[in-house]
């Protein structure tokens, strides 16, 4: 992984062996178990994984907004342009939040006041971190909801969340989240309760703001489809645990881990099965409280032997730009070498 | 059934506050059963010394008012007056809101309509006011103090039971019924009513905290049955005293206190109970 | 908007008529005849008066046209006549209502203030010992008598301590302009005010901890924090704001009972309102007022829940838009 930054400014995050268990009733469950990856300025990340991976979990790690019972961080750095946001106290992350790092969330008709109109929750969030007046901040309000393509912004400004549609009201949120110019914006599947129609356009404008403001982006979805048209690197995650890490086109050109080959449906069995992409892979995600020893996949992994019933796959850098944990690519990859001679 | 039954035992039993309650209205309840043995002589004698205070002698651990009567004696035959009361109370309110309920669910439209009309009327109009009412038309005998309060309090049970039998009305086992060719009474009082029972049951046991509330404030007013010695009346007789023997009006409020908080407890118990969804967090 | 209003106010009419006939019933219940209960059992000697009442309540006519009579009597706002105030019982019930008002507006305001209080503190420190105390405390004060609370806080506060007065409204002879007697007031009012306000604190303390706790859980609580809101500004504007609804209905039901409780505590306190009136008038026998009182009562209480009604709409935006 070094040698894929040669010389690089401080990325914008840096999650740095992060942990996070969830104690329950049952036992403490290790919900992200170890995970980093960077964001640098300007880029997309993807988090992709089924639900219960860990990933939404990992991004409310990242803004400390964990529901605290019954989950914790409890090992490794959150490292946002150098600070580690682990280790702040609860008023400075309150600075941090909505300002640099904002986050916008899965089901926007939920998401937001129902008894606060929509101009009044922009205005809030605007004069939280910035010291203008109540007439300035609304100004600000009707140039965001412009900026998102919100169409008659004035009159927006009074209206409640219930009288917007699921596409609008996503946009309000997203106006909400850039308002104070954060240089990190976190999308937790934020297309997922929307009508197709609409999710083109709503990751369209994620990108286009982008654009605009040089920020980073990670947008965390189980559907390959938003991660092809929005991601620069993808992360790949399963019980807890990255387990690859690419640049997008690498990764749906050759997709390494047997997990994402699933995913991808670009197993040889499964292209012969059907034609079509997305594709179910047999079996289902382990519970966290009965992981098994060894590599978490292998009881549903077609390319499972004796060394991954024994012991966990560490990441490594097989190829250049590329990592990933899996025995099986392991020796795949140095069998190919040895066979080149390298 | 069985085994449902065993397992809302379970669940009630680990509720610590739900079975103090419960103790306590055992005991409440052993006090007045047991009152005829333990004060075998009319409580309302005179026995010694006006205002002894309690806790001073062991004769009368309870003190004695200004009359010199014995305090513990009036609160045991005292618990049979409110248990009575508040168990008659109540249970002419959930007959009354059962029938009410379960017949405007049942039939619908314009019966639901009237009915529904008719429990708002009794919500609006200002409850004691109107047991003092029907007390000063009907005469302050302890029957229609009983009917009086069951009919202030019938409204909740009303609603409950209405919207109780309206989840229950579509579902298939009643088409299922009524396609047999079973009469409306049948499948009213046979089929749906048991199944509505339970939370209904439960409501009715803090009917019963509510009704015992209203028999003392009257008793207490003077306006019940001159008759009978009730706790609330023990308070009222003792307000002349307040500046010198507070304890006679303090006593039987403790007493009123503990049965009302114990009902609420064994009520909010069995609601948590039935409601097992809410618990594990 | 005023659609609305004028709608729900109307609703009203319905209510209050069938709290007349009611009365009418309850009249017949009563031993002796319509006449009979009006005069107060001939306990009216002014011979015009006598006429005056033979003629509006129809006398010796057929059942339904004295209902006719009454509904219509009642509804020009003559409730009949109290021979022992000798005077008309609406004048005798409006002089003294003002009284009531004030106990239930501050018993109201009490219960409020403390029982929400309450309640969003317990929610905040949910299970530790303030929780655990003010749960306590709220069972402890819904199940004890309010005329109780009111006879042990009088021995407590005004006889053994002598900070506030032990009943009236009033200190004889003390009227030195209108601030101080309004204090004056305020001081008689703090006793009875609590006494009656105490057990509706504990409801509003018990439900509002409840919706607090749900609304916790909700998505936009979440948000709030999202966009770095102090936890203070994300309980006050946003959680309290959502969780304060239920609140406002629970108010709307509790004003029947707690117009009941009034008639309590007036009594022990002494407090010259309707219900020491109502009391006044069933240990007399005063049948016309008794029911005077029943139907201003209700009047008071239905429109109580229409301003409470139309309240909950202004401040939830979703069931406005009809």
């Amino acid at each position: 992984m070094a040698t894929d930054r040669v010389s690089e400014p401080t990325p914008v995050l840096a999650i740095d062996k992060l942990e996070v268990s969830l104690f329950t009733r049952r036992g403490v469950l290790p919900a992200v178990d170890g995970l980093s990856l960077t964001v640098a300025a300007g880029e997309t990340v993807a988090i992709v994984g089924e639900s219960g991976c860990g990933k939404s979990l990992a991004a409310l790690a990242v803004m400390r907004l964990l529901p605290e019972p019954p989950a914790r961080i409890v090992g490794g750095a959150v490292r946002f342009l150098g600070r580690d946001l682990a280790a702040l106290s609860d008023r400075e992350m309150q600075r941090v939040r909505g300002k640099d790092i904002s986050m916008i969330f899965q089901d926007p008709m939920t998401s937001l006041n129902p008894v606060v109109t929509v101009g009044d929750q922009l205005i809030e969030a605007i004069r939280r971190h910035t010291a203008v007046s109540r007439r300035e901040a609304g100004d600000r309000a009707v140039e965001l909801l412009r900026q998102v393509r919100i169409p008659d912004a004035e009159r927006r400004l009074d209206d409640y969340p219930h009288q917007m549609s699921g596409g609008m009201s996503q946009r309000v949120m997203i106006a909400m989240a850039i308002a104070c110019g954060p240089q990190l914006l976190i999308a937790d599947e934020p297309t997922t309760a929307l009508d197709v129609t609409v999710q083109a356009q709503i990751l369209g404008l994620l990108k286009e703001l982008q654009t605009e403001s040089g920020m980073g982006l990670i947008i965390i979805t189980h559907d390959l489809g938003v991660v092809a048209e929005t991601a620069d690197r993808v992360v790949v995650m399963y019980a807890g645990r990255k387990v690859e890490e690419a640049r997008v086109g690498a990764l749906f050109e050759r997709p390494l881990h047997p997990y994402t080959r699933g995913l991808l449906g670009a197993t040889p069995s499964a292209v012969r099965r059907r034609g079509g992409r997305l594709v179910e892979i047999a079996g289902s995600v382990p519970a966290l409280s009965d992981l098994p020893v060894g590599c978490a996949f292998q009881n549903r992994c077609p390319d499972v032997f004796d060394r991954c019933r024994a012991a966990r796959p560490a990441l490594a850098s097989l190829l250049p730009q590329q990592s990933v944990a899996c025995f099986a690519v392991e020796e795949e990859v140095s069998r190919h070498a040895a066979a080149v001679g390298t | 059934m069985l085994a449902l039954a065993a397992d809302f035992i379970r669940r009630f039993a680990r509720n610590r506050a739900a079975l103090v309650g419960f103790v306590l209205v055992i005991v409440v309840i052993g006090i007045a059963l047991s009152a005829p043995w333990l004060f075998p002589r009319n409580p309302l004698r005179i026995v010694g010394r006006p205002e002894i205070w309690p806790f001073t002698t062991s004769r009368f651990p309870l003190g004695t008012d200004s009359l010199g009567r014995d305090i513990a004696a009036m609160i045991a035959y005292g618990a049979r007056t409110t248990l009575l009361i508040g168990l008659c109370a109540s249970l002419t309110a959930t007959i009354i809101g059962i029938s009410v309920g379960a017949t405007a669910a049942f039939f619908g439209g314009w019966v639901d309509e009237l009915l529904m009309r008719l429990t708002e009327l009794f919500q609006t109009i200002p409850n004691l006011i109107f047991v003092l009412t029907i007390v000063s038309i009907l005469g302050q005998k302890i029957e229609y103090v009983t009917i009086a309060v069951g009919i202030v309090t019938w409204t909740p049970i009303a609603r409950l039971t209405r919207a109780e039998f309206m989840s229950l009305r579509d579902r298939e086992f009643v088409q299922a019924c009524r396609s047999m060719g079973m009469g409306n009474l049948r499948i009213m009082f046979g089929e749906i009513l048991p199944n509505a029972l339970p939370p209904v049951i439960v409501l009715s046991s803090l009917v019963i905290a509510g009704a015992v509330l209203f028999e003392s404030a009257v008793s207490f007013l003077g306006l019940g049955d001159p008759n009978i010695s009730s706790w609330g009346r023990l308070i009222g007789d003792g307000r002349t005293l307040i500046r010198s023997s507070w304890y006679i009006c303090a006593v039987p409020g403790v007493a009123i206190m503990l049965t009302v908080l114990a009902l609420n407890l064994v009520g909010d118990g069995l609601n948590d109970a039935l409601n097992p969804k809410l618990r594990d967090r | 908007m005023r659609r609305i209003v004028v709608r729900r106010l109307v609703q009203i009419i319905p209510l209050i008529f069938a709290v007349i006939v009611l009365n009418f019933v309850l009249i017949h219940l009563a031993p002796g005849s319509l006449f009979d209960v009006m005069t107060s059992e001939q306990q009216v000697t002014d011979p015009a008066m006598l006429d005056q009442l033979r003629r509006t309540y129809g006398v010796d006519q057929p059942t339904w046209v004295q209902l006719a009579k009454y509904i219509w009597a009642v509804m020009r706002l003559d409730l009949g006549f109290s021979y022992r105030q000798n005077a008309p019982v609406l004048q005798v019930i409006m002089e003294q209502l003002p009284a009531t008002v004030i106990l239930m507006l501050a018993a109201t305001t009490i219960a409020l203030l403390v029982g929400v209080t309450a309640g969003v503190v317990a929610s905040v420190r949910v299970n530790t010992i303030w929780d655990n105390l003010i749960s306590f405390g709220a069972v402890f004060f819904f199940a004890a008598p309010s005329f109780w609370l009111g006879i042990m806080m009088t021995v407590l506060f005004a006889v053994k301590l002598g900070w506030f007065p032990v009943g009236g409204m009033r200190t004889i002879g003390s009227g030195h302009g209108a601030f101080a007697d309004a204090l004056d007031v305020m001081h008689h009012l703090v006793l009875p005010a609590t006494a009656l306000g105490l057990f509706y604190a504990a409801t509003y303390a018990r439900v509002m901890r409840a919706s607090m706790l749900e609304v916790f859980r909700l998505d936009f609580v979440r948000t709030a924090r999202a966009k770095g809101l102090s936890s203070g500004r994300v309980i006050v504007a946003h959680v309290m704001r959502n969780a304060l609804l239920p609140i406002i209905t629970l108010l709307g039901l509790q004003l029947g009972t707690m117009l009941g409780g009034s008639v309590v505590i007036e009594a022990v306190f002494s407090w010259p309102g309707i219900g020491s009136l109502l009391f006044d008038s069933v240990m007399s026998r005063n049948l016309p007022m008794v029911l005077g009182v029943l139907v201003l009562g209700s009047l008071l209480v239905a429109v109580c829940n229409a301003t409470v009604d139309l309240l909950y709409m202004r401040l939830d935006p979703r069931i406005r838009v009809r």
